[in-house]
């Protein structure tokens, strides 16, 4: 046999020992004594790739504060954590979910963590569809605890609503909950056009933006839905009213389209004037605020369910803890959702076990809280608590983007909506349709917050209402 | 009867494997059967149409996956209910489950076929090409046509199967052994067709189009019947597939999608039908298990990273030169090497280049 030959069977050969014994080796690996076992799901590609170390870093910060879990590099949270105790019961984190915000990849993703890896509890996901499958995967397996790491879309906490799932934050039209009112009051705006990302959260984002712009009087003319992740928003642009013919935009455009978006608006229209748009929470978090916010200063924001720079001691208390075990996660924005809506999730989960004194299924479902101190409420005394399909009732903050004295670019919290529910005041129901390019209706409408907004200067909130 | 050892030896390993695969329940865990091993059953199916198409018709379709998508997509929209309660996304008909099956599968084989008289008279390069926009077209069409799914997909639809077919939430093994009947008798079909005047005819076309032309054979309406076979079976597979995945959205039939099928079948071999299952079972494997090994924390380390994608792209580079045949092609250099000192038993399978006829 020629040495060619020799080498061409040898090659592959090779390839397969190798890869045998790495599955060998892992397989065996997995296989090891019960314990709490608790998988962290989340995106590690596509347009949301970016919020893997912070979402990692924001649950397992939770763990280490009060679960005594020890942090292996503050730099990389993805690294691991080891040492994880509630009470008598060790918690391990089995793996991290690597998903890339497409239902397909969050199927294997949610089987292999749950399934391969054992896992008794999941933290995540991170995205709107991927939280639609994983809700529709959580009804089928009852014994298994689900934690919304920070995914928005409304069906997995209201349409399908499995009895295992909670979220202690609120989803994508919660977060938008009063930037419609600050549009009509504060810049006048009574007929907008809307683009939206076509997928579960776009459509979550955008129907809290137009129920509270349309439930004050506002009209939106035009909807336009680009496909999420879309890199060329050229024709997409073409299909908003030009600006002479609106009052202004609400942008629901996120991951890694809000930058591409906004370019394409430029070149068909000019430059961006602030006062003309209006953006969803990716206006200004997971780096929009070094990207996308130097070209809209003044514009104002929907949020994140969370307030940056707010000067209360629950939202100091939890920066600390962050800063704490993981110095410059984020890029020190520690008020982004991505971070502290898994830190939430995680240290409701401490709680629940503390409770339920390590019992896992039907037990740490009957134990997890059903109220929580977290970091941005101040209404109920700080207490922030769920409805009766485990979604959180919680504080929002309209934001604006501001110049800091450094020159760069942030956010400045605007006003104060307490305790937004997901059903916007009886707007969104189990029965109604969820969210969609059509849904809701643009529909005049009382909401529990309209004329309530009150004004937040410095970090402080005010006794004004915003007028 | 044959007393070719290695046929012997390979008709033993396929008993064995069969016994293997029967007994799946029992000598598996439950993972291992529900996930891995009917998930290589039905990304098998949908892998050997695409070898049909390739060893018996010389034509490397990238339409098998949209094909496989679009029975699940019509099985979604025909058999979910809206209302409280039910689904949210698609045309949500609520018709009956059997009536529905049949329908998706006549559905798409005549896709298929539409499809196939269309392609059938390109070659090489521009067949690929073809292919490629059909499932480029599928994709964008169930992506912006939100009355039918939306890129967020239709969700639910393992709750409403045939009757005969039973509850695929709790009873995950019934699955697994619909699958694995499902998969015998397409590799037995294609197996049966390919010995058939039709399957003859079809690989003459395959070596030589001009000369059967000549010969008065009907080379576009061959191809485009085997286009339709191969269509019927990725419509199987996809029924399988919603049934397993409980859902079905455009992600499914993304590129992505189409380029792992086309991986599944050169790792597990281009060349021998076989070789669909054992490609879909390897890349299944690596992909459940590689990213919690040392492997992936060594690459990472070096910089390289160690994604999926770089693994099965290292897999996929060493086969594509040294292994043209995939690992069935290095069974038989194995034998080869034992029996004569090296060398495939059977012609490598390529594709034929741009625009040429033969």
């Amino acid at each position: 046999m020629s040495s060619t030959r020799r080498w061409k069977l040898l090659l592959p050969l090779g390839v397969i020992a190798v890869v045998a014994s790495v599955l060998v080796s892992t397989s065996a690996a997995t296989s090891q004594a019960r314990e709490v076992r608790v998988a962290i799901m989340t995106d590690c590609k596509g347009g949301f790739g970016f919020g893997y170390e912070p979402d990692i870093g924001g649950a397992q910060a939770a763990f280490a504060q009060y679960a005594g879990g020890k942090v292996k590099n503050k730099k990389k949270p993805s690294a691991g954590m080891t040492g994880i105790k509630v009470g008598n019961t060790s918690v391990k984190i089995v793996g991290y979910g690597c998903g890339d915000d497409t239902v397909p990849t969050a199927v294997k993703e949610t089987r292999r963590l749950m399934e391969q890896l054992k896992a008794d509890v999941m933290v995540g996901p991170l995205s709107g569809d991927e939280a639609v499958y994983v809700a529709n995967y959580a009804k089928s397996h009852p014994t298994k605890t689900f934690i919304i790491g920070t995914a928005g879309s409304q069906d997995p906490t209201l349409q399908i609503a499995p009895k295992n799932m909670f979220r202690y934050f609120g989803d994508g039209a919660q977060w938008n909950a009063g930037i419609g009112e600050i549009a009509y009051k504060k810049l006048k705006w009574r007929n907008a056009a809307i683009i939206m990302d076509d997928y579960s959260f776009g459509w979550t984002s955008a129907a809290g933006i137009i129920a509270d712009f349309c439930a004050i009087g506002g009209k939106i003319t035009k909807r336009v839905f680009p496909p999420l992740n879309t890199t060329d928003y050229s024709s997409y642009v073409q299909q908003l009213p030009a600006p002479d013919s609106v009052d202004g935009y609400f942008w629901v455009v996120g991951g890694t389209g809000t930058s591409a978006a906004l370019k394409a608006y430029e070149q068909a229209y000019g430059a961006l004037k602030p006062s003309q748009h209006i953006g969803n929470l990716f206006f200004a978090f997971l780096g929009a605020d070094r990207v996308v916010a130097p070209k809209v200063v003044g514009s104002y924001v929907g949020g994140f369910g969370t307030g940056p720079g707010l000067k209360t001691k629950q939202a100091k208390a939890y920066e600390a803890i962050m800063a704490k075990h993981y110095p410059g996660l984020n890029g020190g924005n520690y008020a982004d959702g991505f971070v502290s809506n898994y830190y939430h999730g995680a240290w409701a989960l401490v709680q629940g076990l503390t409770k339920s004194k390590g019992q896992v299924g039907a037990a740490l479902q009957k134990a997890m809280p059903r109220t929580l101190k977290s970091a941005y409420q101040v209404s109920g005394g700080g207490v922030m608590k769920l409805d009766g399909n485990r979604q959180a009732i919680q504080d929002q903050y309209p934001l604006q983007i501001v110049k800091n004295k450094d020159g760069s670019s942030g956010t400045a919290v605007v006003g104060f909506v307490p305790n937004v529910n997901q059903s916007f005041g009886g707007l969104f129901k189990k029965t109604s349709p969820a969210p969609g390019r059509t849904q809701p209706a643009c529909v005049k409408k009382n909401l529990p917050w309209q004329g309530k907004i009150k004004a937040v200067k410095n970090g402080t909130i005010t006794n004004a209402v915003i007028k | 009867m044959t007393r070719d050892p290695k046929t012997l030896i390979e008709r033993a390993i396929a008993v064995g494997v069969l016994v293997l695969l029967a007994l799946g329940p029992l000598v598996f865990n439950d993972y291992w059967v529900d996930a891995i091993l009917t998930q290589a059953l039905i990304v098998g199916i949908a892998a050997a149409s695409l070898i049909f198409l390739a060893a018996y018709g010389g034509m490397i379709s990238l339409a098998q996956t949209a094909l496989m998508g679009t029975a699940g997509f019509m099985i979604g929209n025909m058999v979910t209910k809206g209302g409280e309660g039910g689904e949210s996304k698609g045309l949500t008909l609520g018709w009956d489950p059997t009536l529905s099956l049949v329908l998706a599968i006549l559905g798409t084989t005549l896709i298929g076929i539409v499809f196939g008289a269309v392609a059938a008279r390109s070659l090489g390069i521009y067949f690929l090409m073809i292919t490629l926009t059909f499932s480029v077209i599928a994709f964008y069409f169930v992506g912006q046509v939100t009355v039918v799914s939306g890129f967020s997909g239709i969700a639910g639809i393992n709750n409403y199967t045939p009757s005969f077919v039973g509850d695929m939430v709790n009873d995950r093994y019934r699955l697994y052994y619909i699958a694995l009947g499902v998969a015998v008798v397409s590799f037995a079909l294609i197996r049966f067709l390919i010995r058939t005047p039709f399957g003859l005819a079809l690989q003459g076309i395959r070596d030589e189009p001009v000369r059967m032309s000549s010969l008065g054979y009907a080379v576009p309406l061959h191809r485009t019947l085997a286009f339709g076979l191969a269509a019927f079976l990725a419509s199987l597979a996809g029924v399988l597939l919603v049934w397993w995945q409980g859902q079905i959205a455009p992600g499914d039939i993304g590129l992505q999608a189409t380029i792992d099928l086309l991986i599944v079948a050169v790792i597990g071999g281009l060349g021998r039908v076989e070789g669909a299952w054992l490609g879909a079972f390897t890349f299944i494997v690596i992909n459940n298990y590689i990213r919690d090994s040392w492997l992936t924390d060594l690459l990472d380390d070096v910089k390289i990273g160690g994604s999926f994608q770089t693994i099965i792209g290292l897999i996929f580079l060493a086969i594509v030169i040294v292994s043209p045949d995939g690992l069935l092609g290095l069974w038989d250099r194995l034998w080869g090497l034992v029996r004569r000192g090296g060398g495939p038993d059977r012609p490598t399978i390529e594709p034929s280049p741009a625009g040429q006829q033969g």
